[in-house]
């Protein structure tokens, strides 16, 4: 249903296709009449909540410093000024950090919506086998 | 008395069998016809299938004529009331306005590599967190990324708002969602205007990718732009 295009830059689906797409619309937008509506929801609250990302958090300023730094020491890959395990010890570690907080972020956010548990069942499989195979890669 | 379910509300026609295998029918009334199903008691649930089950009846029926899309959740507690929303002079204006509109829905976001980019003018910090990368430190250089990232943000989406202007009918700017979203806009433009956005679209993108990614999703039914400005009766 989707395809890349402009050498992967635009992401072109002519329908929806997730729950990303709809949930905006879907649940703030399209016709509705105060006099004549009848909200009779289940599950709306906790769809609404915690969506929005909040940028102003100490845990995303220090990824984002994190993220600079690592970004800067590739650009100054060639220079001998720092010996080499020091700077891909660096480099990994920032990595692996990041990357935990973010999927923590985002399944936090699943659990919260619901998206996890047994109702839906037919769009969680990814989500267990990388939880899965994560474990399994820390060990060391 | 039955309830109903209330997807959106069209011209009177056929309905896909697909969409009548679902339990989809039409309540009509004299050029106008609400898009329902029967619901049993109880609250309905926002699960991530019932929403796409919706998304999926409006959007289907879209492709070959004009929807007005509901938004979620909108029960009708009888075949009447049914009627008595069709027969609203507002809802002929919105069929009329929208006979040949389509909403787009555009969204952008960074890669990782912005980070890179907006914090070159940032050296000082850069260095002294990495002479000594303490937390006071490292909050001081991602606040001051956090900053130059949203003087970034403003200025592509004005860019993009810019080379896209003379296309729109309409506009509604949301809330985009995370540390690397930069706009998520609602776009009504004509039907047949589609691929002239799309070409935009790849323009833009020769500009200010990497490291801005787009999504553009649609043609759509125009879910943004069919607020009734109905005063409230109690």
């Amino acid at each position: 249903m989707q395809r890349e295009s402009s050498a992967g830059y635009i992401t072109r689906a002519p329908r929806s296709s997730g729950l990303a797409d709809v949930l905006e619309i879907l649940l703030d937008r399209g016709l509705v009449l105060d006099a004549y509506v009848r909200v009779s929801l289940v599950g709306i609250e906790l769809l609404t909540i915690d969506l929005r990302v909040v940028i102003a958090s100490v845990d995303t300023y220090l990824r984002f410093a994190e993220a600079v730094n690592r970004l800067d020491l590739r650009q100054v890959d060639d220079s001998k000024s720092v010996p080499d395990l020091f700077e891909k010890g660096g480099e990994e570690m920032a990595e692996t950090k990041t990357k935990g907080a973010v999927e923590g972020g985002m399944d936090a956010i699943k659990e919260k919506i619901g998206l996890g548990g047994g109702k839906d069942d037919d769009d969680d499989e990814e989500e267990g086998s990388r939880s899965r195979s994560r474990g399994r890669s820390n060990d060391r | 008395m039955t309830r109903l379910y209330l997807y959106g509300i069209t011209h009177p026609r056929e309905v896909p069998q697909r969409l009548r295998d679902q339990g989809v029918f039409l309540v009509e009334d004299d050029g106008r016809a609400a898009i329902v199903s029967e619901l049993d008691e109880g609250p309905v649930e926002a699960t991530r299938r019932n929403l796409l089950a919706h998304a999926d009846v409006v959007e289907q029926l879209h492709e070959d004529g004009v929807v007005l899309p509901a938004r979620f959740g909108y029960v009708l507690e009888s075949r009447d009331e049914a009627l008595e929303l069709l027969g609203l002079p507002e809802v002929d204006e919105l069929l009329e306005r929208h006979e040949q509109t389509c909403e787009l829905t555009l969204r952008g976001k960074y890669e990782e590599s912005v980070l890179g980019e907006v914090g070159a003018g940032l050296q000082p910090l850069r260095d002294a967190y990495r002479a000594q990368p303490s937390v006071e430190i490292g909050i001081a250089l991602g606040e001051a990324v956090g900053e130059a990232l949203a003087d970034r943000r403003a200025r592509d989406e004005a860019f993009v708002l810019g080379a896209l202007r003379p296309l729109l009918l309409d506009l509604v700017p949301g809330n985009p969602a995370g540390e690397f979203a930069a706009f998520d806009l609602a776009l009504l433009v004509e039907r047949n205007a589609v691929k002239t956005v799309e070409a935009k679209l790849e323009e833009l993108a020769a500009r200010l990718s990497p490291p801005l990614h787009f999504k553009l999703v649609g043609p759509l039914p125009p879910y943004s732009f069919v607020r009734l400005a109905l005063p409230a009766v109690a």
